[in-house]
């Protein structure tokens, strides 16, 4: 182990060959599928994949679904003909037929449960898969798509949709075979008399079209529902992150209106719904009940006249209300259908987004970087945006420190994604050691290429583990040595739990100072040949910041930096300073030099002294 | 996080405020295009409502401070509720005739022999007529119930929302947001349904086993007893067994899913971070065991669902064949007619048909019942910080703020300041510098009253803090905190924020006094430009300033400054500070520097260090009087900093 770059502390800390540390065991499979690629599909059939990975359970679930109804069928056609053994003057014992019917109801029982069992092990194993997926999907998407979309959709997304594809899934199979119980019915009503099997049905599909008509009308009044609850959810989600404003200016009143004005606009949403659903649904509700009014006047006349047995109005009754349960769960069905539809195609949005930053076929993996970035005339801008670095041109050596400075918006930060290939170049290249770094592999990129963010984000875990992140085998002295070298050790010695100290726990919330300095931890641990350092300093009082720059002076030593600061002090760091002014470099050279002989350098610096006191 | 924003409608649906329209631009979100043309059928209906006109009083009325129930949120509604009840009753009345009609037929109608046309014809119409007569009445109730529910939802969302605005900020913490969002949201939700819906299938369901009840015991008493002999017991035990093991898979379920989102959430806001780290596998497989752990709760309460449906279903048809061996037996024995029997049969498949249904319904009564449980939890959080009943209303003030001994902790074991005494004249301005985690925000948040002194009292023009109205106190008062926060709207709503009755003239002057003015003519839509997703559109700097005119047009007497730390660059501190000179002019202001030349700027500068006031004087007295401040001072011109002073 020659590498100059690894100091004694951070021996293990060679990128492993896979560049990543997977702490904890599989328990549980991830998905066997994944949706359909083919956009033009169907939005069912683009899932279509994930629920044929569960086929055996699913068609369990369908076949003992389908004999628990045949089993439930059965028994109004044999109470018939009990009864008709009990009409007067045909007297005969039933006994046979009681037990006959217990039996049914056992098996019904049984496979009903089997049935349920199965779907259910479907449905839940559908549901899994699906929100691996999408966490899968969008742990690798790039960061164009997260600077365009909000976080708290997505999870909303993840939830509901999800939540609302899966009940379809398991639940619209189940809905159907119950109306395939209809057929069944159908055959056995035909069976004891056609006439009244006809009348009996007659106002099934007058249901069936009552129910199509009546989700039309729901749907865009249930869409504008949502919407008036987001923006409920919208003032709420202000209130709570912008609480010490409202207080502060003593204006929980006109929060409170604002308030009021969003849910009165729900509660009139809703009443609508209410009224909407009042016109329509009593009607499918009710409309059986039409049929069986039908039955007992036709099959009464029948029963009069000879042409049908008593039984037969029994058997009519129990068959309609058999019915009546899934014709009304098909209304539902449909509407159950355009939601999921709705969901589907939103979380169609997510999967189908595909990542701009990938490999190219045949990109080498980059170990131990000497640490030499190239800027060859880079050119770059957001996504659809105008660009922000215009021909940026510079090289940094191995080893060396070198500051960004510029006014905000000149793309100092910009720089700094560039290098860990967070976004990719519109023109010109950036080399790592010479290889350009589309052509690395992504790993090994970034496990070269440590990058302290500006916003520091911890997770939610003990401290230890977020200065582990990066590196999950660490052992605790490296940990602790880390956090030295970030001055973070005092202050989480002094925490009640030290290292095992949860973030964000039991109100142990942390400065913006010292969730940096653990951030800058983190990354230190890592141990990366070239280091990125994006205002990750900038909460810290500056006399903090002088003892962690003694410490880190010693680490830069042999690595590159990237200083990306407003302060001097944090700027006097680096071995040259390269001056950024709208996207172009206007001058390079060490702080001295550039205050001596640069005007903008100095005005940039110089910009608060002209204006004090 | 920004909840639910990209929900936010099209045209017509955001409102005023255009909270939920943020998403414009956004690739997801809004209404389907296809639908909007029902959308808009439905809103052209809308009437205009008229704008709430509330009030806010810090301290909760005695009516405000019953327990919450259901049974009390409704009943400010009572007629409603009351109308909702007959209909139920009626409802479930005029749903089960047709048993006792058919059966009636049955024995008058079609016995061989005794035919009769006419009962046939009689019994068929009324049967007809009950239908039709229990659609007119679904139709009202729905209406009704609808109404009722949104009404009490109405209610329920300020009054939840208006003990938010009661809480103290210790509450407000960033783990308790999402708690607060979902119950103003799922929670309220949740009550929603079960209101709009729930309850009335409830007692419906419950009417209907006890009408057909009823009608079996009117009927023949034997078989009524044989059969609620069977059933019930049978019913009662499995349901019994259902709720107490469901209740347990709930809860499991809820921890779990709950543990699938913070995963999510945090793998998401932190997705920057994660790949920088390579942690993408590590994570995804951490994501798989948790939403494994998901699914097995799932499975837990699934598998007493697949147990107690079918097993009801099993009841119901063995039962049927019991009673079809006894009541048989009846008939042939003529102790029964056989359109008595039918009846029998007839009603004890309607028997279980509600008992399934309150089984569908459970969920929703479930997740309401543990809703209204969390409702009531937040309700009942007192909050810390809050009025005396006899509070007084804070006279304008000239802005005189002491501090008389004064000790605070967050936790009470870990002191942040000790016996602090100081007192800051009216008009003067006073910095307080001093290392992260000494105390500085914490005398801030202590002269704002965001919380209240373990010991010793805050006093302004000689007036305990304490003792007056939040209000009368807030109002004198104007904080910029370290991260402006802005409210989605136009950038004029947002400075109108602390004075909501401030003229456009107003506005102009403050825009002038900060030196916003080339930012408002560089935007296209001026002081109407919207402010995006808590003004993300604005760069720090620019924000600060709105956050600093914002105060500005609220004329406070004092004015409390935390000065932001992070990312601010050169120029727009230069405005900023040129901006404070201003802003100070004849007031009492407290500024939380960070920047030592933000310090100099003050009439007189407080070194906070380990709990306590350890040096107090102006920039020059401090600096000759070589001690904590001059080294402070030392070091920071030694890294690089600028010395302004001369």
């Amino acid at each position: 182990m020659s590498n100059p770059r690894l100091e004694p502390m951070f021996h293990a800390s060679a990128p492993s060959p896979a560049f990543e540390h997977i702490g904890e065991p599989q328990r549980f499979p991830g998905p066997r599928a994944e949706i359909s690629r083919d956009r033009n599909l169907v939005w069912w059939r683009r899932i279509m994949p994930v629920l044929k990975s569960h086929r055996l359970t699913f068609i369990g679930a369908i076949t003992f679904s389908f004999v628990s109804l045949i089993f439930q069928t059965l028994v109004p056609k044999i109470l018939m003909s009990a009864i008709d053994r009990l009409t007067p003057g045909h007297h005969q014992p039933i006994h046979g037929i009681v037990v006959a019917v217990l039996i049914i109801g056992l098996f019904a029982g049984v496979a009903g449960y089997l049935s349920r069992r199965f779907l259910f092990t479907t449905a839940y194993n559908v549901e899994s898969d699906l929100r691996n997926l999408m966490y899968e999907h969008l742990t690798w998407l790039s960061f164009g798509f997260y600077d365009r979309v909000q976080s708290g959709q997505l999870i909303s997304r993840a939830n509901s949709d999800i939540r609302s594809v899966q009940m379809y899934f398991t639940f619209a199979p189940q809905i159907i075979v119950q109306c395939g119980i209809g057929v069944i019915a159908f055959g056995f009503m035909l069976s004891i008399n056609v006439t009244l099997a006809l009348i009996a049905m007659v106002t099934m599909p007058i249901m069936y079209v009552v129910g199509i008509k009546m989700r039309q009308v729901m749907f865009p009044i249930s869409w504008i529902i949502q919407a008036r609850l987001a923006d409920v959810a919208a003032i709420v989600d202000e209130n709570i992150n912008g609480v010490r404003v409202v207080k502060s200016f003593a204006q929980e009143a006109g929060e409170i209106n604002r308030l009021a004005d969003a849910s009165e606009k729900v509660a009139w949403a809703y009443t609508k719904d209410a009224d909407i659903r009042g016109q329509w649904a009593p009607w499918v509700q009710n409309l059986p009940q039409l049929g069986l009014a039908l039955v007992l006047f036709f099959g009464g006349w029948m029963v009069t006249l000879g042409h049908a047995p008593i039984g037969a109005i029994v058997a009519f009754n129990a068959y309609l209300l058999m019915l009546q349960a899934p014709f009304m769960m098909l209304g539902q069905l449909v509407m159950m259908g355009q939601r999921a539809r709705a969901s589907a195609e939103r979380i169609f949005e997510i999967l189908d987004e595909q990542p701009d930053i990938t490999e190219r076929p045949g990109s080498i993996d980059l170990v131990d970087a000497r640490g030499e970035i190239a800027f060859n005339h880079v050119r770059f801008g957001y996504a659809e945006g105008a660009d922000i670095l215009h021909d940026f041109h510079a090289n940094i050596k191995a080893g060396e420190s070198v500051a960004l400075v510029g006014r905000t918006g000149s793309g100092k930060s910009t720089v700094a994604r560039l290098v860990a290939r967070f976004y990719d170049v519109r023109d010109g290249s950036i080399l790592i050691d010479g290889n350009d770094v589309r052509n690395v592999t992504l790993p090994s990129l970034r496990a070269n290429v440590g990058l302290v963010l500006d916003e520091p984000f911890l997770f939610s875990v003990s401290i230890r583990e977020n200065i582990a992140y990066g590196r999950a085998d660490a052992n605790l002295d490296e940990i602790i040595s880390a956090a030295k070298a970030a001055n973070a050790h005092e202050f989480i010695e002094q925490l009640p739990e030290g290292y095992d100290t949860v973030v964000g726990e039991r109100g142990y919330t942390l400065s913006g100072g010292q969730r940096q300095r653990i951030a800058i931890a983190r990354t230190l641990l890592v141990n990366p040949p070239i280091l990125i350092l994006d205002d990750a300093t900038s909460a810290i009082d500056v006399h903090v910041e002088a003892e962690i720059h003694d410490a880190l002076e010693s680490l830069l030593e042999h690595r590159t930096t990237l200083v990306i600061a407003h302060r001097i002090s944090t700027i006097a760091l680096a071995d040259r300073v390269i001056l950024l002014e709208e996207g172009r470099v206007v001058a390079e050279g060490t702080h001295e030099e550039l205050l001596a002989s640069v005007p903008l350098y100095a005005e940039v610096l110089a910009q608060t002294t002209a204006e004090s006191l | 996080m920004a909840w639910g924003g990209g929900w936010g409608g099209g045209p017509g649906m955001g409102g005023q405020h255009p909270g939920a329209t943020g998403s414009t631009g956004l690739p997801f979100g809004g209404i389907p295009q296809e639908l909007m043309d029902g959308v808009k059928k439905i809103v052209a209906d809308e009437p205009t409502h008229r704008p709430a006109n509330l009030t806010f009083q810090q301290l909760p009325s005695e009516a405000e401070s019953r327990r919450l129930t259901l049974g009390r949120m409704v009943r400010s509604h009572t007629s409603l509720f009351a109308f909702a009840t007959v209909l139920v009753v009626l409802i479930s009345v005029a749903s089960q005739a047709g048993p006792a009609l058919v059966g009636y037929a049955i024995d008058h109608g079609m016995q061989p022999g005794h035919h009769s046309m006419n009962v046939i014809i009689t019994c068929s119409l009324a049967y007809l007529g009950a239908a039709l007569m229990a659609s007119l009445f679904q139709r009202w109730q729905a209406s009704v119930s609808g109404r009722l529910a949104s009404r009490v939802m109405y209610d329920l969302r300020i009054k939840v929302f208006t003990h938010f605005q009661r809480l103290s900020l210790d509450f407000f913490t960033e783990e308790k947001a999402g708690v607060l969002m979902s119950r103003m949201t799922s929670d309220i939700e949740n009550l929603q349904q079960l209101l709009q819906d729930g309850l009335a299938q409830f007692a419906m369901q419950g009417l209907t086993m006890i009408i057909i009840t009823i009608a079996l015991f009117s009927t023949n008493v034997v078989l009524a007893t044989w059969t609620v002999l069977l059933v019930i017991p049978v019913l009662v035990l499995l349901t019994i067994w259902f709720h107490t093991s469901s209740e347990k898979g709930y809860l499991r379920a809820r921890d779990a899913i709950a543990n699938v989102l913070a995963d999510l959430s945090e793998s998401l806001y932190g997705i920057r971070v994660v790949t920088a780290n390579n942690r993408q596998r590590h994570n995804i497989i951490h994501h798989r065991n948790v939403v494994g752990e998901y699914r097995n709760a799932n499975m837990f309460t699934g598998q007493i669902m697949s147990v107690y449906g079918p097993v009801t279903i099993m009841v119901g048809i063995l039962s049927q064949a019991l009673l079809l061996g006894i009541g048989g037996h009846m008939v042939l024995r003529g102790e029964l007619s056989l359109g008595g029997l039918t009846l029998f049969i007839l009603y004890l498949n309607r028997f279980f048909q509600p008992i399934q249904l309150l089984v569908q319904q459970y969920n929703l009564l479930q997740q309401g019942r543990s809703s209204i449980i969390r409702l009531r939890e937040l309700l009942e959080t007192a909050p810390s910080v809050t009025e005396v009943p006899n509070a007084v209303t804070l006279p304008p003030i000239t802005g005189r703020l002491t501090f008389e001994d004064v000790s605070f902790g967050y936790l009470p074991e870990r002191p942040v300041l000790e016996h602090v005494n100081l007192e800051i004249t009216p008009g003067e301005s006073v910095a307080f510098v001093g290392p992260t985690g000494a105390g500085k925000s914490t005398l801030a948040k202590l002269a704002t009253r965001f919380y209240d002194p373990t010991g010793g009292r805050v006093l302004v023009d000689g007036v305990d803090l304490t003792t007056v109205t939040m209000h009368s106190l807030r109002s004198q008062l104007g904080v910029v905190p370290q991260e402006p926060f802005l409210f989605s709207g136009t950038i004029r709503v947002n400075l109108r924020f602390g004075r909501p009755e401030a003229t456009d003239a107003d506005i102009d002057e403050a825009v002038d006094v900060v030196g916003l003015r080339d930012l408002i003519d560089r935007l296209p839509n001026g002081l109407d430009t919207v402010v995006h997703e808590r003004g993300q559109t604005l760069s720090a700097g620019e924000r600060q300033l709105l956050a600093l005119a914002r105060a500005f047009l609220a004329r406070p007497r004092v004015l409390v400054l935390d000065e932001a730390t992070s990312s601010l660059d050169l120029r727009s501190e230069t405005i900023i500070e040129r901006a404070l000179d201003r802003m100070l002019e004849g007031r009492t202001a407290i500024l939380i520097a960070h920047r030592l030349t933000t310090a100099q700027r003050a009439d007189r500068i407080v070194v906070v260090d380990q709990g306590g006031i350890v040096e107090v004087g102006s920039h020059e007295e401090l600096v000759r009087a070589q001690g904590v401040y001059a080294g402070m001072y030392e070091a920071w011109i030694a890294s690089g900093g600028r010395d302004t002073s001369l």
